[in-house]
């Protein structure tokens, strides 16, 4: 069975249609195997054994956290559970086949190589028994990180389906985002730390991690300790056991229904306008859909969270900024909102001149949703954090932010739209939804851009000395918030209105129509590609070129050569402890930038050569199914 | 323009769509005459739903126009959309509105006043069956019966003149078929006009006085139901228009022997 189950994830991985998950992996394995390489350097420094070993389980936490965040990002695997439902197939056979199935991938190689770290540990330490050690040990990291990956998607799938999981669910989240995205945190002391290596406490609670547990059984071999050898392995054959067990348990059908939401009866149509009338669908939607209550609980937790980790080292300077980081990741969240939707647009389609309402309304309620938390969060940060010399900073941001992503979430919803299944098609499967990573980036990107200039006048007023004018800069962020209401909302408007059907079609086919491509002839990619979506790869890639090289390449050859101009280099302008984190933080928007900007260029290229060979049958298919 | 000076209630002049080399409608004309009961039938992947949705203004024809009431739709689509009610097949709606929530909700966004809406929104509900017990659940919980039901009410609560249903009564349990076809009835008799398509043969022949055959994107036949059968059943009419191989198909020798 474990052949056929191979084979048959090989076919669909091939033939996925879109192809945009496929290459996320692809493009995102390149991304994997710096990454797993970083890992093997991290186990070739120069410290103390105990100090790498430290080091190194902290990167497989890392690691480990990627796996189990992974799916909640992605979407469902490729091979689920329920396409074996009807089959009669012990489910402990069909959990042992899946796993196998789950070893095929990029991903999997691109870990084994960083767990292969584990071996190039063992070689340091020096004889033989330990090498012979790592690579059983790594092989069983792989095996514990992938199931772990598994019962954390069929967990957040579960819970996902009603509104209480998916607020844990948007707290779990928020949790393993801002963990593995703070690991720069070590930057800060990275050199008294290779002196010096960790605090006890701070070292057992690395090493207890199970991710941790093969690195230390080699690690105790080499000092010939022979009972701290044999119990983490064992502790690590016996986990993997328990949890292919568990997953066995949880591959039947769901157990228990998914919670109904009841909506109000006997309610008079409402007296608003219609924008309000609109304004009252998205709030009702905002409030009764899982998937819209995990976007409204992730962005503020996740944002609170952030905004705490400079605390591990004393410096609560992030805390005023809560509120604006609120409203930022509240854009990135909201970015596929009409994608989200699906093939509801037809309802303003056939009703006349509904897309000023439609734009309007959902702007409205995001305005609802997002800006009071948003305010307050930034008047709690500064008032517990007592920073009130960052208010005029932190209000100008919070306001510059709300407008600018008030404005554009419907835009970027209607030009970079990542079609799902319809709402009432994956109502039990809610993690099955559209790729929408290329559209938060826009968002995250655009929303920061936007904001600028409320931001920029607390600069200047306080570079120039005008302290008095700073409180400029809440007017700037309220009056450019104004005017990318009019001009940016105003740009959705007539999107929706001059692009609507083309929009209904590409999310009932799932795909954009192909009217531009003739089969056949050779057109270039970049020619043949759709406007919004070239607009998306060249931002991402100008961005990407913008924080690696003068942001983060440049600044860091100066601070290690110790000639530092400061010219328009931002980590430069921040106090030391914060330079090498801010180009390291560069380093990682630019990779996120890059990787957007190809995997868009492959989709792309997938997309437009499956047009030339196959036709697009499947267009009319996606209107007759 | 018929014979008493009045334009069709639809009438689809040439449409024609192609998805890459695929032809998917190829120059489709008809016409709808005012208060006539059109059916048009087709064999699965005959091109009606792209027929349908370019006739309603949800999909960008490549050719042709699309005439309602004597208003070019793609010309004119403020005008021309006050005067269709569509139910398209299959689509999503505003999932996490009750039934009345969205029977309302598309009542006011068509500009409709709230006191005519509620009204309107109660006797819909009340007709589909879709109040009491249900009047609390989402439309994401409705039933696909359901959903058809409710789709129909919002491409009624306009009053519209014209109702263009794709595949009303797939799905749809056979008292509420039943209930579905005395409202579309009492609709052509207060002078409103249907366009609905369907494979189903027998409905087709029951319900319109009018029918077109659809194929491979291409018009077959259309006329009066007793024209295109002509003394035969529509189905064996239908048969022979699309030129399906009617042979025996094979039996499959393994299965319960």
């Amino acid at each position: 069975m474990v052949g056929v189950l191979i084979r048959m994830k090989l076919t669909v991985l091939r033939r996925s249609t879109t192809g945009s998950k496929a290459n996320w992996t692809a493009t995102g394995a390149l991304l994997g195997v710096l990454g797993a390489f970083a890992t093997i350097a991290v186990a070739g420094v120069d410290a103390a054994p105990g100090t790498v070993l430290d080091l190194l389980a902290l990167v497989y936490a890392v690691w480990a956290l990627g796996w189990m965040l992974g799916p909640a990002w992605a979407g469902e695997p490729v091979l689920r559970a329920e396409h074996f439902a009807l089959l009669p197939i012990p489910r402990r056979k069909l959990a042992v086949g899946l796993l196998a199935a789950a070893f095929v991938g990029i991903t999997t190689a691109v870990s084994l190589v960083a767990f292969a770290s584990a071996v190039v540990f063992a070689a340091r330490l020096g004889g033989v028994v330990p090498i012979v050690l790592a690579v059983p040990a790594a092989l069983l990291q792989l095996t514990i990180v992938v199931l772990l990956s598994r019962l954390t998607a069929r967990l957040f799938a579960a819970l996902s389906r009603s509104r209480a999981g998916a607020v844990i669910t948007a707290v779990i989240s928020a949790v393993m985002l801002v963990l593995a995205s703070s690991g720069w945190i070590i930057f800060v002391g990275v050199e008294a730390i290779l002196a010096n290596g960790f605090s006890a406490g701070f070292s057992a609670v690395v090493r207890a991690l199970p991710s941790s547990w093969g690195l230390v059984a080699v690690e105790a071999s080499a000092r010939g300790d022979w009972l701290w050898t044999a119990v983490p392995l064992a502790g690590l054959v016996v986990l993997a056991a328990l949890l292919v067990l568990a997953w066995s348990r949880v591959l039947g059908p769901p157990r228990r229904g998914r919670p109904v939401v009841r909506g109000t009866a006997n309610l008079p149509a409402p007296a608003t306008g219609r924008t309000g009338t609109v304004y009252l669908k998205e709030v009702r939607t905002w409030l009764r859909s899982p998937q819209r209550v995990q976007s409204l609980v992730l962005a503020p937790v996740f944002a609170v969270l952030s905004c705490l980790v400079p605390l591990a080292f004393g410096s609560p300077a992030l805390l005023p900024f809560a509120g604006a980081l609120t409203a930022l990741m509240g854009a990135a969240v909201s970015a596929n909102l009409y994608g989200q939707d699906g093939t509801a647009l037809w309802l303003n389609l056939v009703a006349p001149d509904t897309a000023a309402a439609d734009v309007r309304g959902r702007q409205l309620a995001w305005l609802t949703f997002f800006a009071p938390v948003s305010i307050l969060l930034s008047i709690l940060g500064t008032v517990l954090s007592g920073q009130y010399g960052l208010w005029h900073w932190a209000s100008a941001a919070t306001t510059g932010v709300l407008g600018a992503g008030a404005a554009l979430v419907p835009l970027i919803g209607l030009s970079q739209l990542a079609p799902g299944p319809d709402p009432h098609r994956n109502r039990n499967s809610p993690m099955d939804h559209g790729d929408a990573v290329g559209g938060a980036f826009a968002a995250l990107v655009g929303t920061l851009v936007l904001a600028v200039p409320a931001i920029a006048t607390v600069g200047v007023a306080s570079a120039l000395g005008y302290g008095q004018l700073e409180v400029l800069g809440v007017a700037v962020g309220v009056m450019t918030g104004l005017a990318y209401w009019t001009s940016i909302g105003g740009a959705a408007v007539r999107r929706l209105t001059e692009r609507g059907p083309e929009l209904l079609y590409l999310m009932r086919a799932g795909k954009e129509a192909q009217e531009k491509v003739t089969a056949g002839v050779s057109v270039s990619v970049f020619a043949a590609m759709s406007t919004s979506r070239r607009r998306l790869m060249w931002g991402a890639f100008g961005v990407g070129c913008i924080a690696l090289f003068p942001q983060a390449v440049v600044p860091g050859a100066m601070l290690a050569s110790g000639d530092v101009a400061k010219v328009w280099f931002l980590a430069l302008y921040l106090p030391e402890s914060w330079q090498w984190p801010t180009i390291a933080a560069m380093v990682v928007v630019a990779g996120v930038a890059f990787t957007v900007a190809v995997r868009v260029f492959l989709a792309e290229r997938r997309r437009i050569q499956k047009a030339r060979t196959s036709v697009a049958i499947t267009g009319a298919q996606g209107l007759t199914a | 323009m018929n014979a008493t000076g009045h334009p069709p209630a639809l009438a689809i002049a040439g449409l024609h769509k192609t998805f890459g080399d695929y032809v998917a409608v190829k120059h489709a004309e008809l016409t709808v005459a005012p208060g006539s009961f059109y059916g048009l039938v087709g064999p699965n992947g005959a091109g009606k739903t792209t027929l349908l949705s370019m006739a309603t203004g949800l999909l960008r024809p490549d050719d042709g126009r699309s005439m309602v009431f004597g208003v070019d739709l793609w010309a004119e689509p403020e005008k021309a959309k006050q005067l269709i009610g569509v139910l398209p097949d299959g689509l999503a709606m505003p999932e996490q509105l009750t039934g009345r929530e969205l029977l309302t909700y598309t009542a006011r966004l068509r500009g409709i006043d709230a006191g005519t809406a509620t009204a309107r929104a109660d006797e819909l509900l009340a007709v589909m069956e879709l109040d009491g017990d249900v009047e609390r659940t989402l439309v994401i919980d409705y039933s696909t019966g359901m959903r058809k039901k409710i789709g129909l009410a919002c491409a009624m609560v306009h009053a519209p003149k014209l109702l263009v249903l794709d595949e009303p009564f797939e799905a749809i349990d056979p008292v509420s078929a039943a209930k579905l076809k005395a409202i579309l009835r009492g609709f052509i008799a207060a002078g409103g006009s249907v366009l609905l398509s369907s494979h189903v043969m027998a409905l087709v022949e029951q319900l319109c006085d009018t029918v077109a055959v659809i194929a491979k994107g291409t018009v077959l036949a259309e006329g009066p139901v007793d024209g295109v059968r002509a003394g035969r059943t529509l189905e064996e009419a239908f048969v022979e228009l699309v030129g399906a191989d009617t042979t025996e198909a094979k039996g499959l020798s393994w299965l319960a022997s």
